[in-house]
């Protein structure tokens, strides 16, 4: 007993010490090492540390009741910032955050805000849109299939503004849609790509995480048929079949936001990142020349529209 | 045009039931000694990182090897405590899931670094067997298909003739029936244990190994997704034989196959329900199958 007190004092006086650090923690719903949205992130975690001294802490999360636990966790020991990596994390940031005012509590997608809490809201549909658009182009059959880890709203949305870049330059286009149900399992993303391009589908464009690994295999086997990456820049995954990758910058936007929390300026707000903001954008892949001159002038003209919101896209393609 | 649907799907199932059947092999060679090992999800993760970094080493060859010493080796763990020390299966097996779970993961990161180096292999190819592979729709589906799966074609009979002729086979069904028994008769049922558990172990790890050389081509963590727990359910529904268990590996790669088909014919259905298809077959068999379970008397004791 006399040594649990001993222990608890320590910690406590631990934490005294520690106030005055910059703290920021991160919470990803799968490993970091995915090559996608969650190892985008962890390098934008990598970036608030080396970019503003803080320390950092991660941890991977699976269950709302994990989500809950650690923000709590994180948010009794004081840190500044705790980021949520994940449209999911919204109701869990809702419950905590209150109890923990001083740690200002961020999602990753969603429109969740309080006095310690924000969220960061991409508009991926845009660069999603200029692939439909490129995917059709260079598709020969005129069949497209998307491939997602579950339907989340803002990945739902994304694969509908890629549809609708397709038909806008091709409108007999046809896409084929499948969710694999969870974010890990490779075998059933390379199953799934197998299943679609047996289907005729020539370009692929996968939002599944680690599972999507999967996809880029399925498509490295296949001849004539390319597959497009998302959320990190994926076009070294697979350089020779890769059409190019819909990114999201997030050690930019994390640093942005980081950089606010700690000099004290930051408002809770949905912090908006499109594609004026350059963190949002559709990235060809530089090692291939499939996409004629002329498509890659209307995919800038577009690019050009969205940047200068002079081109919205519709509600239910939004996040 | 039929034939243009059928044949992938065909493939698809028997690729998608390879490393199903062989971790649903081990585990039934471990359930006829009278264990549960739901350690096999820990066993097959670890066969695919062991895979992954052997391959990496020395080629596919020693991928293979490094899937199954991967997979006994973390299975040693699981036996250890529930032969040596006695503890309880369904606890220990959990436990070993976890630690497969966890343990693979961070290594995997201290070797390539945390964000994963995104490390591809080439994976091995399907060999073609002349004229078997030409016959209408179920040739290409049997024998256009990956080493591993020729090696299951082997295995199944061979598992069957074991158990059923062998002196070997009997002392570990002996063991599994009634222990105490099984040691009046001369059977050291703890050696029994060992064996059987260790091959389980290989097996779980030789499927993660098709999975990583055969299918993937990389690691991912959490790849095994829930294949172990799959394999389980595959030995019940294949009443604890060799051919029954194949059987029933094949039936839930069709049923795994179908849902990817049904997706990819771009039907507007909610993606969920095709997603719920294989289990809510598992759960239809399970009940026509009611009542005529022959489970091993000793299973779990």
């Amino acid at each position: 007993m006399t040594a649990l007190v001993a222990l608890a004092c320590a910690s406590a006086e631990n934490a005294t010490d520690r106030s005055t650090e910059f703290r920021v923690a991160l919470l990803t719903p799968g490993p970091v090492s995915d090559q996608s949205w969650n190892s985008a992130a962890y390098s934008g975690l990598e970036r608030i540390r080396d970019t503003l001294g803080a320390e950092i802490s991660h941890i991977q999360t699976r269950t709302p009741a994990e989500f809950e636990e650690n923000f709590r966790q994180y948010g009794a020991k004081g840190y500044a910032l705790v980021i949520g990596h994940g449209f999911e994390y919204q109701d869990a940031a809702q419950r905590v955050a209150p109890e923990y005012p001083k740690t200002t509590y961020v999602t990753t997608g969603g429109t969740g805000v309080g006095p310690n809490i924000a969220a960061l809201s991409f508009a991926f549909n845009e660069p999603s849109y200029l692939a439909g658009m490129a995917a059709a182009a260079v598709s020969k059959t005129g069949i497209l299939g998307t491939i997602g880890g579950t339907a989340l709203p803002p990945v739902a949305a994304s694969f509908t503004a890629f549809e609708a870049g397709a038909r806008a330059v091709r409108p007999d286009i046809k896409v084929l849609g499948a969710f694999i149900g969870n974010w890990d399992d490779a075998g059933a993303g390379k199953e799934q790509a197998l299943a679609q391009i047996a289907r005729r589908a020539d370009v692929i464009f996968q939002n599944a995480d680690a599972a999507g690994l999967g996809v880029f295999q399925a498509v490295r086997e296949s001849k004539g048929v390319w597959v497009i990456g998302a959320n990190a820049d994926q076009n070294a995954l697979a350089p020779s079949v890769t059409l190019g990758s819909v990114v999201i910058d997030l050690p930019l936007a994390f640093a942005l936001v980081a950089q606010e929390v700690r000099s004290g300026t930051f408002a809770p707000r949905v912090v908006r990142f499109d594609t004026a903001t350059g963190v949002v954008r559709w990235v060809p892949n530089p090692g291939i020349a499939v996409i004629s001159a002329s498509m890659l002038a209307r995919l800038d003209s577009t690019r050009i529209l969205f940047a200068e919101h002079r081109f919205l896209l519709p509600p239910g393609m939004m996040p | 045009m039929m034939e243009l649907l059928l044949v992938p799907f065909m493939e698809a199932a028997v690729r998608t039931a390879t490393p199903l059947a062989f971790a649903a092999l081990g585990e039934l060679v471990a359930e006829r000694s009278g264990v549960i090992n739901l350690g096999l999800e820990g066993a097959i993760i670890a066969g695919c990182l062991g895979a992954l970094v052997a391959a990496g080493l020395g080629g596919p060859l020693l991928g293979f090897v490094g899937g199954l010493a991967a997979g006994a080796g973390i299975t040693a763990v699981f036996a250890y405590f529930v032969i040596s020390l006695r503890t309880d299966q369904i606890l220990a097996g959990t436990a070993v899931t976890m630690l497969g779970l966890g343990l693979t993961g961070a290594i995997y990161r201290g070797l390539y670094g945390s964000g994963g180096a995104g490390l591809v292999l080439s994976t091995i190819a399907p060999i073609a067997i002349p004229g078997l592979s030409a016959i209408p729709l179920v040739g290409p589906a049997l024998f256009r298909q990956t080493v591993p799966t020729y090696a299951l074609y082997l295995m199944v009979p061979l598992i069957a003739w074991w158990l059923r002729n062998t002196h070997a086979g009997l002392a570990l069904r002996a063991t599994g029936e009634h222990h105490e028994a099984a040691e009046a008769a001369g059977i050291a049922p703890r050696r029994v244990r060992w064996g059987a558990l260790l091959f389980a172990g290989a097996l779980g790890g030789l499927c993660g190994a098709t999975l990583v050389l055969a299918q993937v081509g990389t690691f991912s963590e959490g790849m095994s997704a829930g294949r172990g727990f799959i394999a389980i359910a595959i030995v019940v529904l294949g009443r604890w034989s060799a051919f029954g268990t194949a059987l029933a590996a094949l039936g839930f790669g069709a049923a795994f196959a179908l849902q990817y088909l049904f997706q990819a014919l771009g039907w507007s259905l909610p993606y969920q329900l095709f997603i719920a298809l294989p289990y809510v077959l598992t759960l239809a068999l399970l009940a026509l199958l009611r009542g005529r379970a022959t489970a091993p008397a000793g299973l779990g004791s």
